[in-house]
């Protein structure tokens, strides 16, 4: 076991605080039914998007456009946090589950933000994490609460006392793997996928059962041989063809189907190693969620040289399209497309850009981009737009219910993108050269954009200094939660963008904010710096 | 025998001795440089620049590095990263990692090249940085402006031939820190050196040295035209620059410290 106990002397004041009897209700046990309807029962939040759909919106309506001037910090949760603090909490019968980096969890009374228990995983020391040691939630379950770990294991707590119930390794990390999600519970699975593809590794989504742990399937990103897509991979490039899992996949009960982004092939810059189209990276497949097995695929991005990885939440909306009701997927790429597609079949619908891009001259008829001459990295370096970190990224999406709104964080600007010798060696990067900022920076700028969930095209824009790693949250009040990179924290008119309150919490705001109940308010938390904050109304 | 056996002793250790142990950098090659280079633009200059310039990495084109500076400490820096920092260690056979440190080197080698004082006189230089007011803008020693970099040791960070550059195209190759900013408001214009900006807000060292923050609601532009405050000294005569330039190479002190650039 590589739990760690929290000394009494830390342990202490939590143990107090249970002493003097705060009536926080006894953890019920979380049903598949609890998570099925977690949109509906907006007093919880029960999965990293607040639903299967991947909406992130709240149908709480205590805080309006009328009030929301009058919004304040309720409490604040402050850690020495050295990392992103990327997370998302989870909350559930008063009690909100939160992550911390690297590999923490504290369970706090969500009313007042003190502290019920506390579990620190003992790390290794060489952790092989590309993008920071973070860590973006949980997934619960029964009386239990999932974590994927950066040396790649998924481990369940219980959830009245943190300690470990079991712990299954996912893969061997030391060869570059981590897990930085937040986990999904779908029947008695556990839906976790891996990531590391800066590292040369290749990917897979997995399934655990919650009761003992146990691997019920495992789907690679990167087919192997004998498999449909293998092909897509020049020689022996399919070994270290990367396929990251960075985000929490999308699920729809009807179909029994798992909607999975997948990140870029590896290495990232120099496509010439591994010719071919690279399935299934940059794609979304639809995996049965009882076998695994793939039911579609949809690639974004073809053989991507620019790491435009579709590490993007898939959000399921059931839409009239073309005159025919169609049950759609919806997605705002990193390559800078929007794409409507049929989530029963993968069809593609419709797309278009909605950042500037100058890398394709449009999409055709199936979907897939017309690549424009000269935007492929080289060794003098291409200035492409978007750049390198995508017209959006990892941070949530929202869509609404009330207003019928697709809302998105994007990023302008572009990178000059260089192409260099690749080389594998386990556990290193496998990048194949680089991309620069510096001489592109200062064109850059962030928005909030809410789009037509059908077309794609902007309905309103809230400009955004610098690009932003925030993700949003709509809710049924009428608002939209946006974060910045200059740490301003913010609610806009959703139906408008005008921007009708803000506050600055003195630090980056990269996480996805969510909204819970207490006592019978409404409540709303974001991470940003090294605290997490929660508003609510006088 | 024991003065025999002492040396062997050391001999064999040396020899047994992990490469990680040896305090100094056993290449120096050509090729181990150009190796060193391609590794670290594979490995390092996503995050320090291509050139250890910039980026969301520390700079590396400096005469001391915070973490440690010595061909060892430096060693352990690429090979184990800098813990409470994004700085990852690289999982690199150590060889691979003492030929980046040739790369990382020759950045420094850049900043730190010997600043040559002659041909000139460094006590004119002395006279005339006084009066053409340099000390205005720059500090030496404790004395001196606070607009423009610290010259305290600027004849250890740059060649005279930077530094030439610098006085006659001062907005050439200019740091971030020292871009103009011209903020217009109610008819007047204030300029100095941005210190902060979001959203809502601009904050500088105006020309005077005073502290000015502004709400972007309040003012009528925020304008950055991207050049540097400094007069372009190109109109000295060769003798005057030569002078000049003779006393900013003599100049080798500790400075002030402050903000890092």
């Amino acid at each position: 076991m590589r739990s760690s106990p929290m000394p009494f002397r830390l342990f202490a004041p939590f143990l107090a605080l249970a002493l003097v009897a705060w009536p926080i209700a006894a953890p019920a046990q979380v049903t598949n039914e609890d998570l099925a309807r977690d949109l509906d029962n907006p007093a919880d939040w029960l999965s990293y998007n607040g639903g299967y759909e991947g909406w992130r919106h709240s149908k709480l309506d205590e805080i309006t456009p009328g009030n929301v001037a009058d919004l304040r910090v309720k409490w604040v949760f402050q850690q020495p946090i050295t990392q992103k603090h990327e997370t998302t909490p989870l909350v559930h019968d008063g009690v909100m589950y939160l992550t911390v980096p690297p590999n923490e969890v504290f369970a706090l009374d969500a009313e007042t933000g003190r502290g019920l228990w506390h579990y620190k995983r003992q790390l290794p020391p060489k952790i092989i994490a590309c993008c920071g040691e973070v860590n973006r939630g949980l997934a619960i379950h029964g009386d239990r609460l999932f974590l994927a770990t950066l040396d790649s294991f998924i481990v369940a707590l219980d959830r009245k006392t943190g300690r470990v119930r079991w712990q299954t390794e996912m893969v061997d990390y030391s060869e570059g793997y981590s897990g930085t999600h937040a986990p999904l519970v779908v029947g008695n699975k556990v839906i976790v996928g891996i990531a590391g593809a800066e590292y040369g590794i290749r990917g897979f989504v997995d399934a655990y059962d919650v009761a003992d742990g146990r691997r019920l399937w495992r789907f690679h990103t990167v087919p192997g041989p004998g498999e449909p897509g293998h092909e897509t991979w020049g020689g022996d490039s399919w070994k270290t063809g990367g396929g990251s899992i960075w985000v929490t996949p999308s699920y729809d009960p009807a179909a029994n189907l798992l909607y999975v982004g997948v990140g870029n092939p590896g290495p990232d810059w120099n496509g010439d190693v591994r010719p071919g189209d690279n399935l299934y990276t940059d794609s979304v497949v639809a995996l049965d969620a009882d076998s695994g097995k793939l039911k579609w695929h949809f690639q974004f991005t073809p053989h991507d040289t620019h790491d435009w990885d579709a590490v993007q939440v898939m959000v399921l909306i059931d839409r009239e399209f073309r005159g025919k009701p169609r049950k759609l997927l919806v997605t705002a790429n990193r390559n800078g497309f929007y794409y409507v597609l049929d989530r029963l079949t993968g069809e593609y619908l419709q797309g278009r850009a909605f950042v500037k891009q100058t890398w394709a001259e449009g999409l055709d008829d199936s979907g897939r981009p017309m690549v424009l001459p000269n935007t492929d990295p080289s060794e003098e370096g291409a200035e492409v737009y978007p750049m390198v970190a995508g017209g959006t990224n990892w941070m949530s999406p929202s869509f609404s219910p009330v207003t019928g709104l697709f809302y998105v964080t994007c990023r302008e600007g572009s990178s000059l993108y260089y192409k260099g010798p690749s080389e594998y060696r386990p556990g290193t990067r496998f990048w194949g050269s680089m991309f620069m900022n510096e001489q592109t920076e200062s064109n850059w700028y962030g928005a909030v954009r809410a789009l037509d969930p059908l077309t794609g095209r902007p309905v309103w824009e809230h400009r955004l200094f610098q690009p932003a790693w925030a993700g949003l949250l709509s809710t049924s009040g009428g608002l939209v939660f946006a974060g910045a990179q200059d740490g301003w924290f913010k609610a806009l008119d959703a139906k408008s963008g005008k921007e009708l309150w803000r506050i600055q919490l003195g630090g980056v705001v990269q996480a996805s904010p969510m909204a819970y109940e207490s006592r019978g308010r409404q409540h709303v938390a974001i991470a940003a710096g090294q605290s997490l904050f929660v508003f609510a109304l006088p | 025998m024991m003065r025999a056996a002492v040396p062997l002793l050391i001999l064999a250790a040396a020899l047994a001795a992990p490469a990680q142990h040896r305090d100094r950098n056993p290449f120096s090659a050509p090729a181990d440089f150009q190796e060193g280079l391609r590794l670290y633009r594979l490995n390092c200059g996503v995050c320090h620049g291509m050139e250890g310039k910039s980026g969301r990495g520390a700079r590396l084109a400096v005469r001391k590095h915070r973490h440690g500076n010595s061909d060892a400490e430096l060693f352990r820096i690429i090979q184990n990263g800098v813990s409470g920092t994004e700085m990852p260690g690289l999982w690199m056979d150590e060889d691979s990692i003492w030929r980046i440190l040739l790369a990382v080197r020759s950045f420094e080698v850049n900043a730190g090249e010997a600043c040559v004082a002659t041909p000139g006189d460094a006590s004119a230089g002395r006279q005339l940085y006084a009066a053409q007011g340099c000390a205005g803008c720059h500090t030496i020693g404790p004395e001196g402006g606070r607009l423009g970099p610290d010259l305290s040791a600027v004849g250890l960070s740059f060649s005279r031939e930077q530094l030439r550059t610098a006085l006659a195209k001062p907005s050439q190759d200019i740091g971030a820190r020292y871009r103009t900013v011209v903020v217009r408001q109610g008819g007047k214009a204030f300029r100095g050196v941005l210190l902060n900006e979001d959203a809502y807000s601009v904050h500088l060292l105006d020309t005077s040295e005073n502290l000015r923050s502004f709400l972007k609601s309040e003012v009528d532009a925020v304008e950055k035209p991207g050049s540097s405050l400094m007069p372009a000294y190109d109109g000295l005569s060769e003798a005057d620059m030569d002078h000049l330039l003779a006393y900013l190479c003599t100049l080798r002190g500790a400075g002030q410290g402050g903000a890092s650039q």
